[in-house]
């Protein structure tokens, strides 16, 4: 007998039950969407209820998707699948993943961007991202969430406005990278969705050009603003 | 968006669940879909997509046990269930599309991440059924098989510059590449990299260059896709294929195991893995990759009998070279046959052949009586009728016996019975002295005069790579086995004290002994040859 135990791989085990969590989170959205449409909320204290299930189920399950892929990505078997896509397909379909929960929430989300807007990507990340950026808006803004998208130069654009009380300025210093700064913690989140964000930008690149995020406050609808920028 | 009308169209929603095939009946209802059927799950859906056309099928990915949405559409498009024009969705709670697709060779249409909204629904369909109305045209020549007027259409969709234009210009170079208009296809992927090194338009273009014979581009190029996109399945075959065409196998089975390892799942891989492993004796790449085809094969609609049979037969060349084999592979190997029998429905020398392999396997593990037993099982059945396959397999059990002498009467007999037969003696020839086959004698004659040109211009390495080559696919041929021990005379002159050409002589000289007598016509030069390196050692002592 030794005293060495057999090791594990300890960020399999998790990727692994952060696979099955995603699925189970995954089943509880949809048995809640079941649960709205046939028995509608009956009054303003049972929609709310109801905005508080689906926001938060919809945030684990968009963490866990996070860390999924950033877990795929330190593997390297994260792929890129960079082609031709246009913009209104990957952002309507944010609109349409979040229709419901904006709708109980009594948000108003608009949407601009040209019809013939495309731009070369990879439809299922980026889209991941405007999703967590959304639902992130969905916590903060007070009553409007604004997604945009054009080419500015070399890059092709895409806005998320809400009206909220917009970034906090520590934040906007360095949007990413907080991860590492553990003080930074404990204001109400770990920025992990930036972090993220950061990273599928990084991950698209063009030429000598590189993907990146920048949060500002202001913009049209006053308050806080993201912004992803692809090469 | 409005251009769709939903009333005239046919969707099909399979899901083992009924809570979700009730949401999406709902979701299509609200949408004004009245044609809609269920299934639960994929034998259901191939049973209806056979006998009825639909225009959306909605598939989960999960549809519990047995097949899964990806069986499903692998089998619907081998079966011609479906087309271009079918608009396959694949519904999903993977977070990733890669993770489900990579997985296999066929891509459907679309995908949709669970769980799915009305508002999702509707947007998908319509963009999908937007687009196939744009591209029908062009479809509908290619199911004629009327190229011509395929790439006219999509000539003008990928010049339109919208958003079917790349979807047009994807499936244009193929259409060139398949009419042979290579210029027309570079042309096109040359302008589509212009903008950006896009994979779909490197991989056309090194495929071009393939075709073209031009090897070595192609490789550079395919070597550098797989490098930078590791998932990128096509670019591994096309990789495969080339190494393939310059003749180096080894080279061949790296990049499909490649692809295998990216990809388990898919069974054609796994099939093509386990044939290269072969040629180049790798028993245990073999093996494993034999054993996952019949596993994949349980639910695939490219799973045969022959896999099986394949699959039994490796591991008796594995056990017989004393490569060990998990499990009770006496047990799986009855198992397996019974399963198949009732599976495939199987005829009388296919259940001969499932005997003679049994037996095989008893022979290879120490059971000589139940070696018999089968064989005998077998010669009940097939009485005097003769099949090419099921013949060789008892040679091989008849070897495995150790009764070389039955096996070599039976072996002339053969020769005899099918000496019309190109196809069979081709079959036979591996285990002649002789090939007996035209296309074979003509190989070995191709070999013999290339190794012995090698041999005359002293490059003793090249012609024993020759004449090595030679030896594994006829391995009684005793020339050839000779030629191998002159070659590496010729080397040992060179250097006389080198002790691994030496022993090279020896295990030459020895295999050379088992498969000739004092009356064998080559049993001269086989004396004079040992002599001689006899001559050079002691001369070295």
């Amino acid at each position: 007998m030794t005293d060495s135990k057999p090791s594990i791989d300890f960020s399999t085990v998790l990727a692994s039950s952060v696979h099955d969590m995603k699925n189970s989170v995954g089943m509880l959205l949809a048995s809640l969407e079941n649960l709205i449409q046939e028995t509608p909320p009956k009054n303003e204290e049972e929609a709310k209820r109801f905005t508080v299930l689906q926001y938060e189920a919809s945030r684990i399950n968009g963490e866990l998707i996070q860390l999924l892929t950033l877990y795929r990505m330190d593997d390297s078997v994260l792929p890129v699948r960079v082609d031709q896509h246009y913009i209104i397909d990957v952002l309507e379909d944010q609109v349409a993943r979040n229709h419901l929960l904006v709708e109980t929430s009594e948000i108003s989300m608009s949407l601009q961007c040209d019809e013939d807007l495309n731009w070369y990507y990879d439809i299922d990340l980026i889209g991941s991202v405007v999703h967590n950026v959304v639902l992130n808006c969905v916590r903060y803004t007070k009553s409007k969430i604004e997604i945009s998208a054009e080419v500015e130069g070399e890059y092709l654009c895409i806005t998320v406005a809400d009206d909220g009380p917009g970034y906090p300025a520590s934040m906007l210093q360095k949007p990413s990278g907080l991860l590492e700064d553990a003080a930074d913690v404990n204001d109400g989140g770990t920025h992990l969705g930036l972090y993220f964000a950061e990273k599928i930008a990084n991950l698209h690149t063009q030429h000598n050009l590189r993907g990146f995020i920048k949060l500002e406050n202001g913009g049209s609808l006053g308050g806080g603003v993201f912004k992803l920028y692809i090469p | 968006m409005s251009r769709i009308n939903y009333h005239k169209l046919s969707v099909l929603i399979a899901d083992d669940f009924s809570s979700f095939r009730n949401t999406v009946n709902g979701m299509l209802l609200n949408l004004g879909v009245t044609n809609i059927s269920m299934a639960s799950n994929g034998e259901e859906v191939i049973e209806k997509c056979a006998n009825t056309h639909f225009d959306v099928i909605l598939c989960d990915y999960d549809l519990g046990p047995g097949r899964n949405g990806q069986h499903v559409l692998e089998e619907l498009r081998f079966r011609n269930s479906i087309t271009r024009r079918n608009i396959f969705i694949m519904v999903s709670a993977e977070s990733s599309r890669n993770i489900v697709m990579s997985a296999y060779d066929c891509e459907p249409d679309d995908y949709l991440m669970k769980p799915i909204t009305a508002m999702m629904l509707q947007q998908r369909m319509t963009r999908q059924l937007v687009q196939r109305e744009v591209l029908n045209p062009a479809y509908q020549a290619l199911d004629r098989g009327d190229l011509a007027s395929a790439s006219d259409c999509l000539i003008d969709l990928s010049l339109a510059d919208n958003r079917y234009s790349v979807m047009a210009q994807k499936l244009l170079g193929q259409v060139f590449i398949e009419q042979g208009e290579l210029q027309k296809a570079e042309k096109l992927y040359t302008r589509a990299l212009e903008i950006r090194p896009l994979d779909w338009a490197r991989l056309g273009l090194a495929k071009v260059k393939q075709i073209r014979g031009d090897l070595e581009t192609a490789g550079d190029w395919l070597s550098k896709i797989v490098e930078e996109n590791p998932l990128f399945l096509p670019a591994y075959d096309v990789l495969a294929d080339n190494w393939e065409k310059k003749g180096n196998k080894k080279e061949t089975q790296k990049a499909v195991e490649r692809a295998v390892e990216v990809s388990p799942m898919s069974i054609l891989r796994q099939k093509r893995l386990a044939d290269v492993a072969q040629e180049n004796g790798d028993i245990h790449a073999e093996l494993e990759a034999r054993r996952r085809t019949v596993r994949l094969g349980r639910l695939s609609c490219y799973g045969t009998f022959d896999d099986q049979l394949d699959y039994v037969r490796t591991v008796s060349v594995a056990l017989n070279e004393g490569v060990s084999v998990s499990g009770d592979i006496q047990d799986e190997v009855k198992v397996m046959m019974q399963e198949s029998q009732h599976k495939y429905g199987l005829g009388k020398t296919q259940v001969a052949q499932c005997h003679l392999l049994e037996g095989r396997v008893s022979a290879n593990t120490g059971k000589e009586a139940q070696a018999r037993l089968s064989l005998q099982q077998a010669d009940d059945l097939m009485k005097n009728e003769k099949h090419i396959d099921a013949e060789i397999d008892r040679i091989e059990l008849l070897l495995a016996l150790g009764e070389e002498k039955q096996a070599n009467f039976i072996l002339r007999e053969l020769k005899e019975h099918f000496s019309d037969t190109e196809e069979a003696l081709e079959k036979l020839d591996k285990y002649l002295e002789e090939p007996a086959s035209e296309v074979n004698r003509a190989l070995v004659a191709k070999v013999n005069r290339e190794g012995i040109d090698l041999y005359n211009g002293s490059q003793f390495d090249e012609a024993l790579l020759c004449f090595d080559r030679a030896k594994k696919l006829f391995p009684k041929h005793v020339g050839l086995h000779l030629n191998i021990v002159q070659s590496l005379i010729g080397k040992l002159m060179l250097v006389p004290n080198d002790h691994d050409v030496i022993k090279e002589c020896e295990a030459a000289l020895a295999d050379v002994d088992t498969l000739i007598d004092a009356g064998h016509s080559q049993h001269p030069r086989y004396l004079t040859l040992r002599n001689k390196i006899r001559d050079i050692i002691e001369e070295q002592i």
